[in-house]
């Protein structure tokens, strides 16, 4: 189980760093094609709470996967 | 001897249903307080916002609706911080009472006809210092009694204050189901919404009452007179790396997928009946309010079977079932309720048309009432203008000649008895995820900094990734009308059931859960790669 935490560890902080660019290219895209006040709305709370909140606890949670912070679990 | 110990044992019963009582009843104003904004939300986006954009309006309804659950983590921290400084008791007082406040002056606030933009300003403000209120309030409530439970029966007691989330809304439904049929519809969207937000001040009234008399937590009361409460919370949740990852495996293994499947099983369930399915207000209202009322003893059987098998499991298997289940149970309301599924009787066929002059105006009113063979009725009440003067139509922007189209589905008995069994399904994944998780948590971490800590994932987890499911949800399947729009969960949907894919130009009913799967899938992933199922003991260090 040690292990697959560990590997996993890497999985959610390159999928937290993965968001980043992600969210924001879509958001760019969105608004250019649309820029409604709606779209505005909407893609300013994913990327400035939804984003940022999900970034850095997965980053944060898979380095200490990582590290092994979490062995003792059964 | 025996005598004495059966004595002590029905006084600590006693006292311990005299805390949950009391703690439950604030925690369950609190609730409805902040339920009956989102429950309003329609009359709420036509009182405070122009009427020019009716979507425009609905989405910003709905993001002053979502800055409420987005403030709750700041209402954790500076609510929490003060819990474990001071106290449980002052702080889920003070917690009550501006909760109270800012909802009785909602009911208050004149409408965008009246004031223009300032409507909505003071809508939002009032809205943030709700979502501060509760951020304060659940985990003070929650730690309260759990700080009062036998350490076997811990699951059990706290299930109580996981029944208020629910049962606050489902009072707050009943309250406007009431008021509406008691005043009518048209006085109700006149000035009759306000009354079940005025009325929250004779029970905030009542609820501050009751918790006056009640006393601090045994816990806390031990630290403080052994001068042992933390004198940094913050500092000690967030930036020690032991109790920090307990904090962000508290979000990312259990609250984040909770929240999600708590607001899709209860508010979502309410909005895609009535907008997808177009299900009738008061019938789509009644569909949810008696799944609730069955579905809400289930918390306290979780939580107290939690206590004999250990919180993690069952708080797994509800999120893993519902992932699973979420697109057959949602295709199959969807289904229930489509009219072309159904046979229309041609000859019980009425249109009416009405014209009305306003000034330069015309007014077209069209409505049309079908009835099926199956017992089904359907109107529909379309809504057009017509400037009289050419040039004034021609100075029109285009979403103001655009027909209002309302429609409206009544369900015969069976389908809406079927359609109650697809929403309890749904109250019943909430009750597995909800109901163990208060114990779940205050066991993570110690009594010096239990407030802050809890607080802080608890509403990040339900206030944030569920708080924006109604949002994110309206959003994409706003974004299934697009050109080239494919989602998989339709496909592999109308794979198995042989339905046509979602039409180009028109809405993918099923497009907004792709939103709660995602969340609630991740979150199962990490809460059973990494959280441990053991019985805590809870002390007082």
């Amino acid at each position: 189980m040690s292990a697959i935490q560990k590997i996993l560890g890497i999985v959610w902080a390159a999928l937290g760093v993965g968001i980043i660019p992600l969210a924001i290219m879509r958001a760019m895209a969105e608004i250019a094609k649309k820029p409604s006040e709606e779209n505005w709305i909407f893609w300013s709370i994913v990327i400035v709470v939804l984003m940022p909140i999900i970034s850095f606890s997965l980053i944060t949670f898979g380095v200490f996967a990582l590290k092994g912070e979490y062995d003792s679990v059964d | 001897m025996a005598q004495n110990y059966s004595a002590s044992h029905s006084e600590e019963v006693s006292s311990t249903r005299k805390v949950i009582a009391a703690s439950s009843v604030g925690t369950l104003i609190e609730w409805y307080d902040f339920y009956i904004f989102g429950s309003l939300a329609k009359i709420i986006s036509e009182q405070f916002f122009p009427k020019d954009n009716p979507t425009a309006a609905l989405l910003a309804t709905l993001a002053t609706f979502a800055a409420g659950f987005v403030v709750r983590p700041f209402g954790a921290l500076f609510f929490g911080r003060l819990g474990d400084l001071i106290g449980r008791k002052y702080t889920f007082l003070v917690t009550l009472v501006i909760m109270g406040g800012s909802t009785f002056v909602i009911g208050l606030v004149p409408g965008y006809a009246q004031i223009g933009f300032v409507a909505p300003a003071i809508v939002f403000l009032l809205r943030l210092l709700q979502g501060l209120a509760l951020g304060g309030e659940y985990g003070g409530a929650a730690t309260y009694v759990a700080e009062h439970s036998p350490d076997n029966q811990r699951g059990y007691w706290t299930s109580f204050i996981q029944t208020t989330a629910t049962f606050g809304l489902f009072i707050s439904l009943g309250v406007i189901l009431i008021v509406r049929q008691t005043l009518g519809l048209e006085v109700f969207n006149d000035w009759g919404w306000r009354v079940p937000f005025l009325l929250s001040i004779f029970l905030v009234g009542v609820s501050v009452f009751i918790r006056m008399k009640m006393s601090e937590s045994p816990m806390f009361s031990k630290l403080k007179k052994e001068g042992k409460t933390s004198t940094n919370p913050l500092a000690e949740s967030f930036k020690q790396k032991d109790n920090l990852k307990m904090v962000l495996l508290a979000l990312l293994g259990a609250t984040a997928g909770q929240g999600v499947v708590w607001y899709t099983g209860q508010f979502y369930a309410l909005s895609f009946l009535q907008n997808a399915c177009n299900i009738e207000f008061v019938q789509s209202n009644i569909i949810i309010s008696i799944a609730l009322v069955i579905g809400t003893p289930f918390f306290v059987v979780f939580g107290a079977l939690s206590d004999k098998i250990g919180r993690k499991w069952i708080m797994m298997l509800g999120m893993l079932i519902a992932v699973l289940s979420y697109g057959p149970i949602y295709n199959a309301m969807y289904d229930t309720a489509n009219l072309k599924n159904k046979v229309e009787i041609k000859e019980k066929t009425v249109v009416e048309h009405k014209a009305t002059v306003n000034g330069a105006d015309s007014l077209k009113t069209t409505i049309t009432k079908k009835v099926f063979e199956d017992g089904t009725t359907y109107k529909e009440t379309k809504k057009e203008m017509f400037p009289v003067d050419a040039a004034a139509k021609a100075a029109l922007p285009k979403d103001k000649l655009k027909p209002d189209t309302k429609k409206e589905v009544v369900l015969p008995q069976d389908q809406f008895i079927r359609m109650i069994g697809f929403v309890f399904i749904q109250v019943l994944f909430v009750t597995m995820v909800y109901g163990p998780i208060a114990a779940f948590l205050v066991e993570l971490f110690p009594t010096r900094i239990r407030y802050t800590s809890m607080s802080l994932p608890y509403h990040i987890g339900n206030g944030v990734f569920g708080g924006l499911v109604p949002l994110i949800a309206t959003r994409l399947v706003e974004a299934s009308k697009e050109p080239g729009y494919s989602n998989p969960l339709s496909n592999l949907i109308n794979g198995v059931t042989g339905h046509a894919s979602a039409v180009a130009g028109q809405a993918d009913p099923l497009a907004g859960l792709m939103y709660p799967i995602l969340i609630a899938g991740v979150c199962f992933i990490i809460g059973t790669v990494y959280i441990k199922n053991k019985p805590t003991v809870i002390d007082g260090e």
